[in-house]
């Protein structure tokens, strides 16, 4: 059965074909496809009904529901807490730049490294769960931080959210990024962050640590009977992801010129799995195509009506119980037939 | 010089005595079958030995060093490897893959054997070789999920080989399987003692794979040691006779 | 000083009888199927709304006793529709289910009866204080307390003596053993989910007696009751109840000295559990 979703595209070494819609295509040219529409996407999206900033949100949220897969769909380990560390690169931004030092890079950095710090404590305490155990644990842990943001009124701006700064353009000395005022320019420095940080994942995918994640993933007493150290490993394999959340987190609040408590709760955790597993969660793409699919199915139907979060429930359910393979599952598996 | 010894270990779970007392010695390059009835306690001793279970008394010293205590992971490294008496593979990869991982594990995964293309094309050519000595070059893209049970019993041992053990530990290699299966295996298991001088304990139910394959045999009944020696010796023993008599009456 | 220590201590142990009667549901379900319910707030919600339909037509007592049914009736119902075909699969995808569930329950509440706190009537000598000494022992919170000993050592009562309850523990342990012997898992699964949102059920109701209705009021309650289950240990049931009391007492007591962090210790109190005892208090090792 689930041999059929391929797994691993990226990991594995036998050679690069992959079928979709019942061609061959090289896997080069898929990702130069993939590529291609994210460089024009701004030129684009107003075609189908869009603007810059919802293809920007969902740049974002993919790099987020991407970090979640590394640990998801490639070590196998469920972690229903990640708005955490997406929330913790929000506030650790929000805060540089409203109360320390306005610029948006020291901003960033901060954000990013309060999320690592948070992700390697976390870390310690739960790399020895396993399965629901571990689902559970990281669910209640990522909600402390939501508390600590909700209560501690005066620095966080409690139930409001963070507010009253925004986005300072971007100085590399040469030149100056004007994100401020350009949404373009902040397109393509979210994905230019967006590139950088998937290539790493890719990379790392390839590279023998990625295949020992593999390894945990499709079973770990073998694993560790070939004498992986399967903690450490599934200890990094959360950190890296966290990693890559938490700068997701810091765009994110960039975007809005805001830090949401909303980005910390678990409502937001559950997004990113629905968005990996509606894409894909065995495709390295597919938390992409999923985060495209659910930020506009999303901003539809809130526009729509009052009660957009009943639908959004309904959607859930209805991809559990009739797509649970995700759009790439579901062509590579149309494919092979 | 011997390379595992193992004085009197016991392993209690609760009130149940599943391994009591038992002492052992291994050569290097003797291939030793432990055998015995339904429940004598085999895979609950090859736990211990592994380090899957820690023992409620007794030592176990690997290359004269006391690996007690140690975990799991620290033993393969210390050049013991194992296989389970069911299957276990990395079913949604490939043949070469599965074999792949524990070549790089063995290799030891350091930024060196990462960036740099010999060692890579080292960790590639040992891969090629393993998949040649066990006869399944043919099925190297295969996933292992869709192999036969033979065959991916046998990725299972190439994967145990690939970490260049100094001691391999099989649990019921041949179990479950047909008689052209239990022989190719038997072959393998011949061939990887007689060329790679390899030291190997296994557990094994069909008798004539041990008295077929094992230097040495040693014989558990009920938790304890019934008797040790030569296959010779063990036929002709009326102790281990009337256990397994016992057994099947 | 004295007396509000106390008085926080006993509020905290009323939040703990919450938290535990939550807990157990949620427990039991996880324990035998696997799956996290992360609807199990919403059916707390929804018992506390039934009876809130409910009390004009039959009473305050009247829809203390309904009330629970139709909630449990509710989740046979999903249970039998949604979750049992995710049986056996990734246990993301209960979780995934559940969790859209939990967004319906609270937005189908907030749709059919507003946003607004509806206040929620108890009989008037349920009111009553008890002394004018301890002003907090009001004839509602001490009703609360002895229901929910009531309903916890029901279950206990159900699980140890009853032919389904002994199951139940069973297929805990192993359910394809339970399974060869004859008995009918898929069942058994169902009715042990009746069970558990039957607690939640009456939980809500009493929930409603002391705070009102709300639609969110579910989704505050979930994230202490997974709290619970993982201090006292998953897969122990007395590990669930102690874990529900602990926290509703070490949040009452935190309440007195630093308010801000009511919420957050008891978080802090599970990292601390988790660093000396991975399994919980009362977990076992080898299990989950």
């Amino acid at each position: 059965m689930s041999r059929l979703d391929k797994s691993a595209d990226a990991a594995r070494g036998s050679g690069p074909i992959v079928p979709v819609a019942g061609f061959r295509v090289d896997k080069r040219a898929t990702d130069a496809v993939v590529w291609l529409l994210l460089l024009t996407m701004p030129f684009w999206i107003s075609w189908i009904g869009g603007y810059t900033q919802l293809g920007t949100r969902v740049v974002i949220l993919a790099l987020a529901a991407m970090s979640l897969n590394f640990l998801l769909g490639y070590t196998g380990v469920l972690s229903f807490g990640h708005a955490a560390y997406f929330g913790l690169g929000s506030y650790g931004l929000g805060l540089t730049i409203k109360f320390l030092v306005p610029n948006t890079l020291v901003g960033m950095a901060i954000g990013v490294a309060t999320a690592i710090v948070a992700a390697a404590i976390i870390g310690v305490l739960i790399v020895r769960l396993r399965g629901i155990y571990f689902a559970m644990v990281t669910i209640a842990f990522g909600q402390v931080f939501y508390f600590i943001a909700y209560r501690w009124n005066n620095v966080t701006g409690g139930d409001d959210g963070l507010s009253g700064w925004h986005r300072m353009p971007i100085d590399l000395g040469f030149t100056q990024i004007d994100v401020l005022n350009n949404d373009l320019a902040f397109y393509y420095v979210a994905l230019f962050c967006f590139a950088v940080s998937v290539g790493i994942m890719a990379l790392l995918l390839r590279s023998p640590f990625g295949r020992t994640l593999l390894a945990i993933r499709e079973n770990e007493r073998r694993a560790r009977f070939l004498g992986i150290p399967v903690d450490r490993h599934i200890w990094l394999s959360w950190l890296i992801s966290c990693t890559f959340t938490g700068l997701a987190g810091t765009l994110y609040a960039m975007l809005n010129n805001f830090s949401d408590p909303h980005d910390l709760h678990w409502e937001q955790s559950g997004n990113f799995v629905i968005m990996a597993v509606l894409g894909g969660m065995r495709s390295f793409w597919g938390p992409l195509i999923g985060s495209a699919i659910f930020i506009v199915l999303e901003d539809y139907i809130s526009s729509r009506t009052e009660n957009w979060e009943s639908f959004i429930g309904l959607f859930f359910i209805l991809i559990v119980l009739f797509f649970p393979r995700g759009v790439l599952g579901m062509i590579k598996r149309k494919t092979m037939q | 010089m011997s390379l595992l010894q193992v004085d009197n270990v016991s392993k209690r779970f609760g009130n149940l005595i599943a391994v009591n007392d038992v002492s052992m010695t291994v050569e290097q390059g003797e291939l030793r079958a432990v055998i015995g009835p339904n429940g004598a306690g085999k895979t609950t001793f090859f736990n211990l030995i592994s380090g899957f279970l820690a023992p409620s008394a007794g030592k176990i010293t690997f290359d004269n060093q006391d690996v007690t205590k140690l975990l799991p992971a620290q033993r393969v490294w210390r050049g013991m490897a194992r296989t389970f008496q069911i299957t276990e593979v990395f079913p949604e990869l490939s043949t070469r893959e599965n074999l792949r991982i524990a070549v790089e594990v063995a290799a030891g995964y350091r930024l060196k054997t990462w960036l740099s293309r010999d060692l890579d094309g080292e960790v590639r050519a040992r891969v090629t070789d393993l998949l040649e000595m066990s006869g399944l070059a043919g099925k190297a893209d295969r996933l292992v999920g869709e192999l036969s049970h033979g065959d991916q019993r046998a990725t299972e041992i190439m994967m145990a080989l690939a970490l260049k053990p100094r001691l391999l530990l099989l649990d019921e290699p041949t179990a479950g399987m047909g008689d052209q299966e239990t022989y190719d295996i038997t072959q393998l298991i011949r061939k990887l003692h007689r060329d790679q001088k390899l030291t190997i304990v296994l557990i094994e139910h069909d008798m004539r794979v041990v008295f077929h394959l094992a230097d040495r045999i040693m014989v558990l009944a009920e938790g304890a040691l019934l008797a040790e020696g030569t296959p010779k010796e063990i036929a002709k023993n009326e102790a281990v006779q009337a256990a397994y008599l016992g057994k099947a009456a | 000083m004295t007396e509000l220590i106390l008085y926080n201590v006993f509020n905290g142990l009323i939040i703990g009888a919450f938290y535990a009667l939550m807990a157990l549901g949620l427990s039991l379900i996880l324990n035998l199927s696997g799956v996290i319910n992360f609807a199990h707030g919403g059916f707390l919600t929804l018992g506390g709304y039934l009876a809130f339909v409910l009390v004009p037509f039959v009473g305050f007592w009247g829809a203390l006793l309904i009330s629970p049914f139709l909630t449990a009736a509710v989740g046979l119902v999903i249970e039998r529709l949604m979750i049992r075909p995710l049986y056996g699969r990734d246990p993301l995808y209960s979780l995934l289910l559940t969790f859209g569930l939990a967004f319906i329950f609270e937005d189908g509440t907030r749709f059919i009866w507003g946003p607004q706190t509806l206040p929620f009537s108890v009989p008037i000598w349920l009111q009553s204080q008890l002394s004018t000494e301890f002003f907090f022992l009001t004839g509602y919170r001490v009703f609360m307390v002895v229901l929910a000993t009531v309903a916890v050592i029901g279950l206990f009562l159900i699980l140890s003596r009853t032919r389904v309850g002994m199951r139940i523990r069973a297929g805990t342990l192993d359910l394809e053993t339970v399974s060869v012997l004859g008995v009918n898992t898929r069942v058994l699964r169902t009715v042990n989910f009746g069970l558990g949102i039957f607690l939640a059920g009456l939980a809500g109701v009493l929930a409603a007696g002391m705070l009102g209705l709300q639609p969110t009021t579910g989704s505050e309650l979930i994230m202490p009751s997974f709290v619970a289950i993982i201090i006292g240990g998953l897969g122990s049931l007395p590990g669930t109840l102690l874990g529900g009391l602990l926290i509703g007492v070490a949040s009452g007591v935190t309440s007195v000295f630093f308010p801000d962090a009511s919420e957050a210790v008891i978080y802090v109190m599970m990292g601390l559990v988790l660093l000396v005892r991975p399994r919980g208090l009362l977990g076992e090792e080898g299990r989950f």
